[in-house]
């Protein structure tokens, strides 16, 4: 019983942990998400700046909608249509299909590969080289010879 | 082992001829979704001073240009507007919107390039430019008399582009 004293303790502690980790939070605040869909999207008169972070009036006058539409209560999905179904999918910062995420691994891994095969590869095999006829074996000892004479 | 060199142009060619097009392309080019689609309601005040509401064009072609006293290519385009305008005014209805500028810098702008006859709102909250997916003037939408957005110009107009939208409304044909 005592032998298992630690592993029943490192258990609980683990479990402690897990239970802190996955407690549910308390739901974001109208100003919160908000703020956090003003981060996600693409400010249209600047370069590469999220709503969030842009001074003009474009961006001022998408954070007065994103905070009127929210306190209207809408969702987050229908505050980002509302500005898609204006601009496009190019006014969000990040892109909307999971498929753009994966291409830059499935690159890394596929250079990954290629300079593995290219490094592990292996070394040709030597070209075999042709049997010496008895012909040219006498050709070879009498030039030999000759050279020694 | 020789068709291993074949990768090269296979890799090099698709890879170069994708930076050569990209760069090529125009940024601000961003394909807007309202194209097909009912044009934005609206109702705002003109430089004079009077109420202008989408619905008052009901019926009519109409043509909704951004524009702002800052902007260069507004100068550039403004010619090709007064010309369309002076043409067509009887067939169709053209709306200026300033974006992101002053009355007085719009005025300053009409007393020196010329005021080509149509009515210019003021959109000073933005709230238009957004209903319109603007992202920088100049930009030019033709909107036909079933009220549905035909085409959208980014950048200057020019006599060429101009008679090409219209023709979109069904106007110049």
């Amino acid at each position: 019983m005592s032998r298992s004293l630690p592993a029943v303790a490192i258990g609980c502690l683990l479990a402690l942990v897990a239970l802190f980790a996955l407690r549910p939070g308390s739901p974001p605040t109208d100003a919160q998400r908000a703020d956090a869909l003003a981060h996600e999207l693409r400010c249209p008169d600047c370069a590469g700046l999220s709503v969030a972070d842009s001074p003009t009036s474009a961006a001022q006058e998408m954070r007065r909608q994103i905070v009127e539409l929210v306190a209207g209560g809408a969702s987050d999905a229908e505050v980002r249509q509302h500005f898609v179904d204006r601009y496009g999918d190019w006014i969000r910062l990040a892109p909307s299909s999971p498929v753009a995420w994966l291409i830059p691994f499935a690159v890394l891994i596929a250079g990954v590969g290629a300079l593995t095969a290219w490094l592990v590869r292996r070394p040709s095999p030597p070209v075999p080289t042709p049997p010496i006829s008895a012909d040219e074996r006498r050709r070879l000892r009498e030039e030999a010879e000759a050279l020694d004479a | 082992m020789r068709w291993r060199w074949l990768l090269i142009p296979i890799v090099v060619l698709p890879l170069g001829w994708l930076l050569f097009t990209g760069f090529s392309l125009d940024p601000r080019a961003v394909a807007s979704p309202l194209i097909g689609q009912p044009a934005p309601a609206w109702t705002y005040t003109t430089l004079d001073g009077e109420e202008l509401s989408s619905a008052d064009l009901a019926g009519r072609p109409y043509v909704v240009n951004f524009w702002a006293s800052w902007c260069a290519p507004c100068v550039e385009e403004h010619p090709v507007l007064s010309a369309a305008w002076d043409q067509h005014s009887d067939d169709l209805a053209m709306i200026g919107v300033l974006y992101s500028d002053s009355r007085d810098n719009a005025e300053s702008f009409l007393d020196r390039y010329g005021r080509a006859g149509y009515p210019t709102v003021v959109d000073e909250s933005g709230a238009l430019a957004i209903d319109f997916g603007v992202v920088g003037p100049p930009e030019t939408f033709f909107v036909d008399a079933d009220g549905i957005v035909r085409e959208k110009q980014t950048g200057p107009l020019t006599a060429e582009s101009m008679d090409r939208h219209l023709a979109s409304i069904g106007i110049g044909r």
